[in-house]
């Protein structure tokens, strides 16, 4: 103890002769570089820059107004700002509100359905949710068809060589039928659309489901909203889950990400939201975390988005969605009780699998199902070596120790090893999930947990069951390396690619000082001199989502959907919460610039301002304030440039947007007109290379 | 400074191409030959995630391997048998025609000698190929492109995907292309004014004192004039290749259509991730299976569809780092050490397997648990840089690191 406070007093010392030393550089190097100190009117948009999505109209002078650091302050305690304008936004995305459980049983998973068609489950019995599985039910036997196609397809392939694309004779009278189905569900269509929604609900719902989707499926877009139109929240959902249940779940956590960073007040709030999930990632199509992430981003990371970082590690580490998207819950200690069990150190994971199997259905009282026995002879007959033919080991599993210590805490330079990784993965042995396919919740179970004492970057830890885990999370989340690897990150995001190791200090410092508080943290960056150097303003480039939601934002449009949005982000190589890697998204320039992209983001700032974009409009009033119509085009480009840009436009720039208003294509196109020239002027300035800064 | 290849020096010389000038692929056009020969490319094929080498080319020969894989091991009647020790895991028979004709190679017990089990530092060490240094800012990829390259086509260096990767990042120009069918103003279905709108960004980006965006923007335009001219669309695939579904199969199918429209491709890359099995990886069926399957299919349909082109072509496969030789407690494997390498070609030696073998034997694996490392990656892409392409400034795509004839395994010749 008194060794570490030591330490902690020497590094504070170190760090504040440091600091003074690197603002003494930095005063030297100013003049070499000639930039001048931001204005009052770039610190307010350097702020907005950095702590939100991007500034709206008229958001520079509301900064100005407040002051902003009285502004900063407001951000950094987002409970005291008003934000009812967003919940109503959100009002109707009500799988943010279900737990797991519901969201497993109101869009259920393949495995659910799986279960329902081995009689394993009964049909719920509200018709609404009769309906959901009855479809579900339908593709399930349909696919089940096709594979069966496919392997006499196969078959007949190998037998003969001949890539005749046969079929048996019921497949042909079935997809004979299907389009006769498709003919009359077409000319059904046009009644449904004319029916109240009400009514168009209650047909929808009652149709067959062999029926519904190939009507869905001949509908073009505007006549799928036009079938959506007037239902309610719940309606809508429920005939979206007819279709793909859990893309109901992911559609609804995409759009809601969006409509938060667009409409949020509490951007900063939303900013270290999005900063922690992509620390803490997780990947929305593995498996259960299809479910699961909707709870991981609400429970566990945004309460503690401001708050100390070892609340938010501990509760990202006992979240089911990190158990189950870094293996954690798979991992059973090698002495434990249940590798014990069944003979010897190896213990059978087939029946374990098969307990677990159990536990698992009987659970939602199913009758357990009789599994089909794999035993290891005779699933590979004479293939193996006899005499070796050893039972599987049920072990350690080091995917998460190792991405806790190298992702999360220390770094990878943070001073572990091999041997800490697998240590700290028998540590974390048992923590587990009660019932991961069903929406499961945490569980320390004793039975899995490797017995004895373990030992932790020098660190001997007692034998302590789950307390063991909790025990290493704090001791990461105090270790230095640690403050110093998440102050590196963080300042990445607020101040450059290349931060200052002054400033990496100072907030180290603060971090220590404050056991990991992250809003002090943040408040000794936002104080720093290093954030408001000259160098810092428009240093980053955006990333996709920074741009396509910055330019949401400025252009003040109005999203009543989003799905284009989160389109162009997947073009733009950053699906929300579609990163497999544990890495998350880099947040440095040359990851996200390169030609593909380039001509991604062009082609977005188009579309969006021209409105082309579903269900997206921008709000030109509000782009144009009081200049509304413009004189002339001249005048239409120096209003839009400068609130999209707010003055940060080369001449070079405003010169080519105004040439291309005399294109002759353009003219052709009976583009003349200065409201529809506004179009142009603002994808153009979108598309600018000033704009993909900030 | 920030890690960019636009810190390089090549702004200033980029600075003054203007719309108005001429691109240098009109000029080169004249003289462009279609399908000629002797234009040596080299393919770049990274599996990220840590592909399990030992479930790819599988030693069913070696009883031990069977001892520590009792549920992920491929079953000897199952493998196809390449020479009595090794062979290769049984979706990936579109691999064993290749075998058979002796364009395909195979380097087992290969990789980075560097010991880090990091996914994120292990290819950023195999993609800069300077295993263990951070600092280093460029590919070697991108170093490996040593002439001058203005007078290069913008397609010399090209990736498939969202992203420029690491190893083509440098001094070099390279594009990234998501989709050869949207790259463009406009996208897909670009209107009449797309062409103005598309001269409009190419001018602010020319301008644009931003040397990060200003390079990639030249680049981006000179490829998007050069391919709207060579209109590669019209190159659809080969009547017999058949590519697999997926991201990996219309990469590669995407570059087959650049090699076959001639527009100077020197050096393409492509990925395919997902190999992170660290649970349920599977055996002859299962995620390696589908895995392994989406990845020989698509390499192979790649190599009918070049057709001729293919004599000149080498193609290289490398994975961050191997998997534990023993299977986990979760019917998976955990991040391990080598690797095995593919190496296809018309000058390729195939129809062997390279490298020495140094077995399961746990006295012989490398930290009593992963497969050691007996041939160095940097080994075959220097054989394949030097005797393919021509290369003799090895020394400066792999700096620190010296591999000389003697050293090659004699792979391409």
């Amino acid at each position: 103890m008194t060794l570490k406070s030591k330490r902690l007093i020497a590094v504070v010392i170190f760090i504040a002769i440091s600091s003074a030393s690197a603002s003494l550089l930095l005063a030297k190097s100013k003049p070499k570089k000639s930039v001048a100190q931001m204005d009052d009117s770039q610190r307010a948009l350097h702020a907005l820059n950095r702590l939100t999505f991007g500034p709206r109209p008229g958001d520079i002078d509301k900064v100005k107004a407040i002051g902003v650091d009285k502004w900063i302050d407001q951000q950094l305690s987002p409970d005291k700002i008003d934000d009812s304008a967003l919940q109503s936004r959100l009002e109707p995305f009500r799988t943010l509100r279900m737990d797991s459980r519901t969201l497993v049983q109101n869009f259920p998973p393949p495995q659910v359905i799986k279960a329902v068609a081995d009689g394993r489950l009964r049909m719920p019995s509200d018709p609404k949710e009769r309906a959901i599985y009855e479809a579900q039910l339908e593709n399930y036997k349909n696919r089940a068809e096709r594979k069966a196609q496919n392997d006499n397809a196969a078959a007949t392939k190998s037998d003969d060589g001949n890539m005749a694309n046969d079929m048996a004779p019921e497949a042909m009278d079935r997809r004979a039928e299907r389009r006769e189905a498709r003919m009359n569900a077409n000319s059904d269509a046009d009644a449904l659309l004319q029916k109240s929604p009400q009514d168009r609900f209650n047909a929808v719902l009652k149709m067959p489901a062999d029926e519904r989707r190939i009507m869905v499926q001949g509908f073009q877009p505007e006549e799928r909203e036009k079938l959506l139109q007037g239902m309610s929240a719940e309606q809508r959902e429920q005939l979206q889950a007819l279709a793909n249940p859990q893309g109901v779940i992911t559609n609804e956590l995409v759009q809601s990400k969006l409509i938060r960073a667009i409409y949020s007040e509490r951007q900063l709030d939303e900013v270290m939201t999005d900063f922690w999930f992509n620390h803490f990632n997780v990947f929305v199509q593995k498996g259960a975390d299809r479910v699961l992430t909707t709870s991981y981003e609400r429970d566990a990371i945004r309460p503690h988005a401001l708050g100390k970082f070892k609340d938010l590690l501990m509760a990202t580490a006992t979240h089911p969605a990190m158990l189950f998207y870094l293996d954690n819950f798979q991992s059973v200690g090698p002495n434990s009780i249940a590798a014990q069990r069944g003979g010897g150190r190896g213990a059978n994971l087939a029946n374990n699998r098969n307990q677990r199997r159990e536990t698992f259905f009987q659970r939602i009282g199913l009758a357990p199902q009789p599994r089909r026995q794999r035993p290891q002879q005779q699933r590979n007959p004479n293939n193996m070596d006899p005499n070796a033919a050893p039972k599987p080991q049920r072990g350690v599993n080091e995917n998460y120790a190792r991405e806790l210590m190298e992702l999360h805490t220390l770094g990878v330079d943070g001073g572990y090893t091999q041997q800490d990784i697998i240590e700290v993965a028998k540590v974390l042995t048992g923590w587990t999930i009660k019932q991961p396919q069903l929406g499961g919740s945490f569980e320390f179970n004793d039975k899995l947990h490797e017995p004895g004492e373990k030992h932790i970057l020098g660190q001997k830890i007692n034998e302590d069951g789950e307390k063991e885990g909790k025990k290493v999370l704090e001791m990461l989340a105090k270790h230095p390396s640690t403050a110093k690897f998440i102050s590196r990150k963080l300042a990445m995001r607020f101040v450059s690619d290349t931060p200052p190791q002054s400033l990496i200090d100072s907030m180290s410092a603060t971090y220590l000082k404050s056991d990991g508080d992250i809003k002090e943290v943040l408040r000794t960056m936002f104080k720093s001199p290093e954030f408001w150097s000259p160098e810092s303003y428009r240093a980053k480039v955006k990333t996709p989502l920074e741009f396509v939601v910055s330019a949401v934002r400025i252009t003040g449009s109005d999203v009543s959907n989003a799905q284009p949005l989160a389109q162009t982000l997947q073009r733009l190589g950053m699906p929300l919460y579609g990163m497999q890697p544990p890495t998350g998204y880099s947040m440095k320039a040359d990851a996200w610039v390169n030609s593909a992209a380039l001509l991604n983001r062009m082609n977005f700032g188009l579309a969006l301002a021209s409105g082309k974009l579903r269900g997206i409009s921008v709000n030109k009033d509000l782009l144009m304030k009081d200049s509304m119509p413009p004189a002339d085009a001249d005048a239409a480009v120096a209003v839009i440039s400068n609130a999209i840009l707010a003055g940060d436009i080369s001449q070079q720039t405003r010169d080519t947007i105004r040439k291309q208003l005399d294109d002759p294509t353009l003219n052709q196109r009976n583009v003349t007109d200065p409201m529809k020239q506004l179009g142009v002027i603002a994808g153009l300035v979108l598309g600018s290379p000033e704009f993909q800064r900030r | 400074m920030a890690l960019t290849r636009r810190v390089f020096l090549k702004n200033s010389a980029l600075a003054v191409v203007g719309t108005t000038a001429i691109p240098s692929f009109l000029t080169r056009a004249a003289f462009a030959d279609v399908n000629s020969t002797g234009k040596k490319r080299m393919v770049v094929l990274f599996q990220r995630g840590a592909a399990d080498g030992l479930n790819i080319v599988v030693p069913h020969g070696e009883p031990t391997y069977y001892q520590m894989r009792p549920t992920i091991a491929i079953p000897r009647a199952s493998v196809i048998d390449l020479d009595g020790l090794f062979g290769l895991h049984p979706s990936m028979a579109a691999f064993k025609p290749l075998w058979d004709s002796k364009q395909l190679a195979i380097v087992h017990a290969s990789g980075s000698p560097d010991n880090t089990r990091s996914h994120f530092d292990a290819q950023d060490y195999m993609e800069s190929g300077t295993p263990g240094v951070k600092s280093t800012e460029d590919g070697w990829l991108n170093r490996a492109l040593q002439k001058e390259w203005e007078k290069q086509s913008p397609f010399r260096a090209v990736a498939l995907g969202t992203a420029l990767p690491r190893t083509l990042a440098g001094p070099n120009p390279a594009v990234a292309i998501s989709n050869i069918n949207e790259f463009g103003v406009g996208g897909r279905n670009a209107g009449p004014a797309a062409g103005g709108l598309s001269n409009s960004f190419e001018s602010m980006y020319a301008q644009s004192v931003d040397s990060v965006l200003h390079g990639t923007g030249q680049e981006t335009f000179e490829a998007v004039k050069m391919l709207k001219s060579a209109d590669p669309a019209k190159y659809t695939p080969a009547a017999n290749a058949n590519y697999p579904r997926g991201r990996f199969g219309d990469s590669l199918k995407q570059v087959a259509q650049l090699l076959k429209a001639d527009l100077g491709v020197e050096v393409a890359f492509a990925d395919i991730g997902g190999w992170d099995h660290h649970v349920n990886e599977g055996s002859t069926q299962g995620q390696i299976a589908n895995l392994t399957r989406e990845f020989s299919q698509a390499i192979a349909a790649f190599w009918t569809d070049i057709g001729n082109l293919g004599g000149e072509t080498v193609l290289v496969t490398m994975s961050e780092f191997g998997r534990t030789a023993r299977e986990n407690g979760s019917r998976g494997t955990d991040h391990g050490h080598a690797n095995v390498m593919f190496v296809l070609g018309g000058p390729v030696k195939g129809g062997k397997v390279y490298g020495r073998w140094p077995g399961l034997d746990s006295r012989h694996l490398y930290e009593g648990r992963d497969l050691e490392v007996t041939t160095d990656f940097r080994t075959v892409l220097s054989e394949g840089l030097s005797r393919h392409m021509g290369n003799s400034q090895l020394a400066s795509v792999f700096p620190g690191f010296r591999a000389s004839g003697k050293d090659f395994l004699g792979l391409i010749g």
